[in-house]
């Protein structure tokens, strides 16, 4: 069956993070001045309001931050998915994520626990970043 | 040693319209009938309103919610001061602090505080109420949140509370214990949606939100409006229903940034917002009677109680009562109205109003005996907003 859940819908610019997902890169922002790395995308550095940046491939590593199960259907696609889980996901360059974790029994899941980045190709043109424990 | 303007102010009226499934009004409407109540508490007239402050709940989003043009809607015609505010759940008692330094400086006489919401439709659900039905789909690194399965209020906060309970080893059955003890309050509140009592039992059957949220962990969605009016202490003594003397009032705003460097979950901005007006009042934990917090969730009267310094990190559900159904259970003097998770959800407004009704010692059979310190919650995001009022029946 075709993959009918929501897509992503890159703007002008965050066209290179989605670009990168599609080649098995996590991007993040990195602003030089303040040694920072950001995301989600935003065109200033909140530490020292700095608008120089560039592109930075992501190490992938982290920990599960927090996680949830989700029971709510608010669209249909998920309705076969339900309950599934959500984390956020804090990476070692700084940023945390909002995510899902894959490769993972629920009972295992906890608060610390190590994980890293997976590419899932959802469809010919997107993939999504999804973690599974280390 | 307490700042010179404890006790200066009061909130002298305060209206509290119908709550619910009220159907058939907008949200103005609500507005008008919380005012008309609020004047007539107080023992006023509409022309002695000078001052209006409003604050729309998620109609405010949607596009029908009040602002400015609520100044025609009424007739206010005396004004000396207007503003829509929002800092989402923190707006309530932040209104009631810009009024009160307004009316102590001479900027206005008699301000009017006005939340007021009608999210609910009539063979709609709560949810859809909430859950953003019919917006546009989000564009950029913010259309990865559906694409993930990421929706709605809830998932933020379970995701806060989920960080909080594994770090502290609280249950399901702990939050469950807050919900109970709430419901025993509503039930002897007139004003709330949900007064049937409610067991461990129920709260562990009712349905699976967010894991760890089950459906009791949640607050209600209601149509309805309160309306508090603002004046000095010195105009307050002489009006028709007794003044809630405004102690100490505070804000606390921390953000919520994804970064390692911002912990999420396990604080909150009351502990800036709580020392301001802790400081103000020239009061601390220890001399706190009645506490009214935001609780948009279980987890959050947990969080803020311990943020407020009530209790040590962690040990805020060490306050209830193994099982709060038992009528022999002594409740901790939380939220005694039934907040927001069974009497109403007016954001911060529904704090704000139990605090005056408590101070005020009109709480029916629901008043806690001691009430000269009551400690009011605002809370806004997902706690990146925070706001603290401390009311009292006494103006010193």
């Amino acid at each position: 069956m075709a993959y009918d859940k929501p897509l992503p819908s890159p703007d002008e610019n965050t066209q290179p993070f989605f670009d990168g997902l599609r080649e098995h890169k996590l991007l993040l922002q990195y602003f030089p001045s303040a040694d920072h790395y950001q995301y989600p995308y935003s065109d200033r550095c909140y530490k020292d309001w700095s608008t120089d940046w560039e592109w930075r491939e992501s190490s992938g590593n982290g920990e599960v931050y927090t996680w949830v199960r989700m029971h709510q259907l608010y669209h249909p696609s998920w309705k076969e998915e339900i309950p599934y889980t959500l984390a956020v996901v804090q990476l070692d360059e700084g940023p945390r994520m909002n995510t899902n974790l894959v490769n993972v029994e629920v009972d295992d899941i906890r608060v610390g626990m190590r994980v890293k980045v997976v590419f899932e190709d959802v469809t010919d043109e997107h993939t999504l970043p999804k973690f599974e424990p280390v | 040693m307490s700042d010179p303007i404890r006790g200066q102010t009061a909130i002298c009226g305060l209206g509290i319209t119908e709550m619910g499934k009220v159907y058939g009004h907008d949200a103005s409407w609500f507005a008008g009938e919380s005012i008309r109540l609020a004047i007539e508490d107080a023992g006023l007239e509409k022309d002695d309103i000078d001052g209006l402050l409003v604050n729309p709940g998620i109609t405010g989003m949607m596009g029908t919610g009040i602002s400015i043009p609520l100044q025609g809607y009424l007739g206010l015609r005396n004004l000396r001061l207007l503003n829509h505010m929002n800092s989402f759940g923190a707006t309530a008692s932040a209104m009631v602090q810009y009024a009160a330094l307004a009316v102590h400086h001479g900027m206005a006489n008699y301000v009017a505080c006005i939340f007021a919401d009608a999210p609910l439709q009539q063979g709609g659900s709560a949810g859809a109420a909430y859950g953003g039905a019919g917006r546009r789909g989000p564009t950029g690194m913010a259309s990865l949140m559906p694409a993930f399965g990421f929706y709605g209020a809830n998932t933020s906060y379970a995701l806060a509370a989920r960080r909080y309970m594994e770090r502290y080893g609280i249950t399901n059955n702990d939050l469950g214990r807050v919900s109970v003890a709430q419901r025993r309050y509503a039930v002897d509140n007139p004003h709330a949606t949900m007064r049937q009592p409610l067991t461990l039992e129920d709260y562990h059957n009712s349905r699976w939100i967010v894991e760890p949220f089950h459906l009791l962990d949640c607050c209600l969605v209601s149509n309805g409006a309160v309306c508090t009016i603002v004046t000095t202490a010195e105009r307050a003594r002489d009006l028709k229903s007794s003044p809630a003397y405004i102690w100490g009032m505070g804000q606390g705003h921390p953000g919520n940034f994804p970064h390692a460097e911002i912990e999420v979950g396990t604080t909150s901005g009351a502990t800036v917002s709580g020392e301001t007006a802790y400081r103000m009042a020239g009061v601390g934990p220890e001399d706190v009677d009645v506490c009214e917090f935001y609780d948009c969730y279980t987890y959050t009267v947990l969080r803020t109680i311990e943020d407020y310094g009530l209790a040590k990190p962690g040990e805020a559900i060490g306050l209830y009562p193994e099982d709060p159904a038992d009528p022999e259970a002594e409740l901790p003097t939380i939220n005694t109205g039934g907040g927001q998770l069974s009497s109403y959800y007016m954001w911060g407004m529904t704090p704000v109003s139990e605090g005056v009704i408590q101070a005020r010692g009109s709480g029916g059979d629901r008043q806690i005996e001691k009430h000269d310190i009551v400690l009011c919650s605002g809370n806004g995001g997902t706690l990146d907003t925070h706001g603290t009022l401390i009311l009292s029946p006494n103006a010193n």
